[in-house]
């Protein structure tokens, strides 16, 4: 695969109350950011379950962001603490696994800080650029991947159009 | 020995306690669990260096809980733990799972136990949890036996390893684990075995959706192994009992101990210790270490 | 199938010669190691040693995978296509099995073969090859001549090994199929001498018969609500480990599995009668809700059941379920002290 051309997957996952709406921010004051990160909306930092991001890179992600209210903004009050302590287990857990820890990464965004997340989106995909697609995990669907060689061809569509919609 | 029995029976007899958890001897160096109702039973019990088991699986299990329940009175249960099973039993109570106040914990001074049946004790055949065990006197208990005896001494090759893999690059590590989770077979001994999976429905269990996909392949063992894991750091206290009934010999416990490393590292906490204090994930402090985010 | 018996006398060292070549020729030979049977890359790693316990686990993954593709499907905007799994026939020819083993394939096929045949087992039998080699060793979780086995028993082997001595192998043909494998390796063979194999054969020690199948049987069908069910229920954690070493259980689950959101695959994978949902149906109800009836069931589909079914005991008595069983539950001691009180 050529890597200039190449454009990264992946999939955001945000807290209703503070990324999500900076994030909309970000859209409503023209910000520019690369394309690449999928948005899933999620109640809470800590309603999400590391088995979503484990999912995210089986269907191909190839990096992870999760982004949540400030400490002390929950709107749960401190249901971003849980899952500050739950996600640093998590994030070594993966790095010992043999995940590089770039491939996960976390922020606190709030609802005003549209330009925080226009930049940490552009970090995150910088970050996945260099590393490169996941292959290590993708070839866990090699058996998908021979049955139906279009699913390749299918994925480098959809990536060749939203670029060209951007 | 006799001490044990005698104790035993006489909580029986007294009808104090509904059954009493122990172990009996099944051949020369090789034991099984024992649930004891009838006094008469309690010549069976036995405890040496080849009780393996931790035995505190049993206390979530709803079928030997219900014998504490008669009509006209509800009775404890006691329960043989080594001094490394009782950080088990106390990190049950911790997750509120069982209370201090339903179980007799009859518990011994420890000097090691061997690393799996069909073995002699001696240093080499130690059970590595052994090596680095700092609790050969119990923390909490109701009734202590047996007397203080040296361990015998053996080089901690479970750190090493550890040591070597985190020296290795992502990919390697990555290779490594994905070759040993590839031998899993999905029988969930670990899960069964494992005092603090205690979930009434495992998240594997659950099948719309179906979070972690339950054939065996590559890619459905990577996410149970990785799951089981995470559910499990910061909780595990290291009985090393998933490493034993694996069929596979993947190198479960190995994980574990890394993330109580980790939790060590962290946070100072060691799974298990302390009634007093909260579990780690299951509570929080607002001064936690921000380092991890943007 | 019967053939006439056949015997022949082989060295090891063109026992190993034949092995270089099977691999040479792209075939897979499995022999047993400590854990499971392996594929041979080298002929330095074949031990052909009769007095070693069997391996963790059996060769029964290579007949029955523990998951494995049926189908594949694709969903377009009004149809769905499926498309077929190719299995490949490849040779699998299997040094070393122990009898225990041997016998599973045999019993397993009644199975597979009941009310549909099973063409992935079919197929993947048909290329089986299987060399047995008589077994001189027991520990206390063996009981194959309880079950109508022995350590000398060439049941399910289409080739089967009696080590004389130190180099050299009395070497059966058992099957039409084992007389075509060998046939080309014919040079290697030498006229051998009934009398010698019988020697060796008579002088193993068998494990002691612990308990008469048809008594079991009897029990099994008069003490389906004897408390003793409750006693084991207590004990057991309900893991699968006894199912999916054991070299004849044979149940699955058909679970779908999506790629993505049009296509995705049908897959067949092991299952364990002693999980909940085992028979969890899709009501909630559960007809085994609790461990004792999951363990009496364990025990009654191989003793009872399955003899019912197909004239077989779904055992092979190789003891492995019991030396794994995390808290020790002896399969051999519940049914050979089936008739004593609680």
């Amino acid at each position: 695969m050529d890597k200039e051309k190449w454009e990264p997957k992946i999939v955001a996952f945000v807290c209703n109350w503070c990324t999500y709406t900076g994030a909309d921010l970000a859209g409503t004051s023209r910000m520019k950011y690369p394309a690449n990160a999928k948005m899933i909306r999620v109640m809470c930092s800590g309603s999400i379950d590391p088995v979503f991001i484990i999912k995210a890179f089986e269907r191909g992600a190839d990096g992870v962001l999760v982004s949540g209210c400030h400490p002390n903004d929950c709107h749960y009050n401190a249901g971003n603490f849980h899952a500050r302590r739950r996600w640093d287990f998590f994030h070594e857990l993966l790095d010992f696994i043999g995940i590089e820890k770039e491939r996960l990464q976390f922020s606190w965004i709030s609802a005003s800080e549209g330009k925080k997340f226009a930049d940490v989106i552009a970090k995150v995909t910088k970050d996945i650029k260099t590393l490169g697609p996941f292959t290590a995990y993708k070839k866990m669907n090699s058996e998908f991947t021979a049955v139906f060689p279009e699913i390749q061809e299918v994925v480098k569509e959809t990536i060749i159009k939203e670029k060209e919609t951007v | 020995m006799e001490e044990l029995r005698e104790y035993a029976k006489e909580l029986l007899e007294k009808k104090e306690v509904a059954a009493v958890i122990g172990y009996t001897q099944v051949s020369e160096n090789r034991t099984k669990p024992i649930i004891i109702t009838d006094p008469a039973d309690a010549s069976k019990l036995v405890f040496n260096e080849y009780c393996l088991n931790n035995l505190s699986v049993y206390l979530t299990k709803a079928r030997i809980n219900a014998m504490c329940r008669t009509k006209d009175k509800i009775m404890k249960l006691a329960i043989c733990a080594k001094p490394c099973d009782v950080h088990s039993i106390v990190a049950l109570i911790q997750e509120n799972q069982v209370h201090r106040n339903d179980i007799v914990i009859i518990s011994f001074n420890c000097h090691g136990a061997v690393k799996d049946f069909g073995y002699e004790f001696s240093g080499e055949n130690l059970a590595s949890k052994c090596i680095t065990c700092e609790t050969h006197k119990p923390l909490y208990f109701d009734k202590i036996f047996g007397e203080e005896k040296e361990t015998p001494k053996a080089s901690d090759a479970a750190l090493a390893r550890i040591e070597e893999l985190e020296s290795m690059t992502h990919e390697e590590r990555f290779e490594y684990f994905n070759n040993e989770f590839d031998k899993c077979i999905k029988c969930y001994a670990c899960r069964a075995v494992c005092p603090l999976c205690y979930c009434q429905r495992c998240i594997t269990d659950k099948a719309i959706p179906r979070w972690i996909e339950s054939s065996s392949h590559q890619r459905g063992n990577f996410s149970w192994n990785i799951v089981r894991a995470f559910h499990l750091s910061a909780r595990c206290t290291g009985c090393g009992e998933c490493d034993r009934a694996c069929p596979m010999d993947i190198p479960l416990s190995l994980i574990n101990r890394r993330m109580a490393m980790e939790a060590k590292k962290s946070f100072s906490y060691v799974s298990g210790r302390s009634l007093e204090t909260p579990t780690l994930v299951g509570s929080f402090n607002e001064k936690d270490s921000d380092e991890l985010f943007m | 199938m019967n053939f006439k018996m056949d015997e022949k006398i082989i060295s090891k060292e063109d026992l190993l010669k034949i092995c270089q070549d099977v691999i040479a020729k792209g075939h897979t030979l499995l022999t047993p190691g400590m854990n499971e049977y392996f594929p041979v890359k080298d002929i330095s790693q074949i031990n052909l040693n009769s007095s070693a316990l069997p391996a963790k686990t059996s060769y029964k993954s290579y007949v029955f995978p523990r998951s494995e593709p049926v189908l594949y499907y694709k969903r377009s905007k009004d149809d769905v296509q499926l498309i077929d799994v190719n299995v490949d026939g490849k040779n699998i020819i299997i040094l070393g099995a122990k009898p225990c083993d041997t016998n599973s394939i045999s019993i397993m096929r009644h199975l597979f073969n009941w009310d549909y045949s099973d063409e992935f087992f079919n197929l993947r039998e048909k290329h089986f090859i299987i060399i047995g080699l008589m077994c001189s060793h027991y520990d206390e979780y063996c009981f194959c001549t309880s079950v109508g086995s022995s350590p000398v028993s060439d049941k399910g082997s289409d080739i089967f090994l009696i080590p004389l001595d130190e180099n050299n192998f009395a070497l059966r043909i058992i099957t039409e199929k084992g007389k075509e494998f060998i046939e080309p390796y014919a040079e290697y063979l030498k006229p051998g001498d009934e009398t010698r194999s019988k020697q060796v054969t008579e002088n193993v020690k068998l494990p002691e018969v612990v308990f008469d199948s048809k008594e079991v049987y009897e029990w099994l069908g008069e003490n389906f609500e004897s408390p003793k069910w409750e006693g084991i229920g207590n004990l057991c954690l309900s893991c699968a480990q006894c199912a999916f070493v054991c070299p004849v259980c044979h149940c699955f689950d058909i679970v779908d599995e999506d790629y993505s959101y049009s296509e995705g695959r049908r897959m067949k994978n092991w299952d364990g009668c002693q999980f909940g949902n085992f028979t969890l149906h899709a009501s909630g109800h559960n007809p085994r809700d609790i461990q004792s009836k999951r363990y009496r069931q364990r025990v009654n589909h191989k003793f009872r059941y399955y003899v019912d079914k197909f004239g077989e005991i779904l055992c092979t008595g190789c003891g492995r379920c019991s030396r794994g069983c995390p808290v020790s539950i002896d399969i051999k001691e519940i049914v050979s002290n089936c008739k004593e009180s609680v």
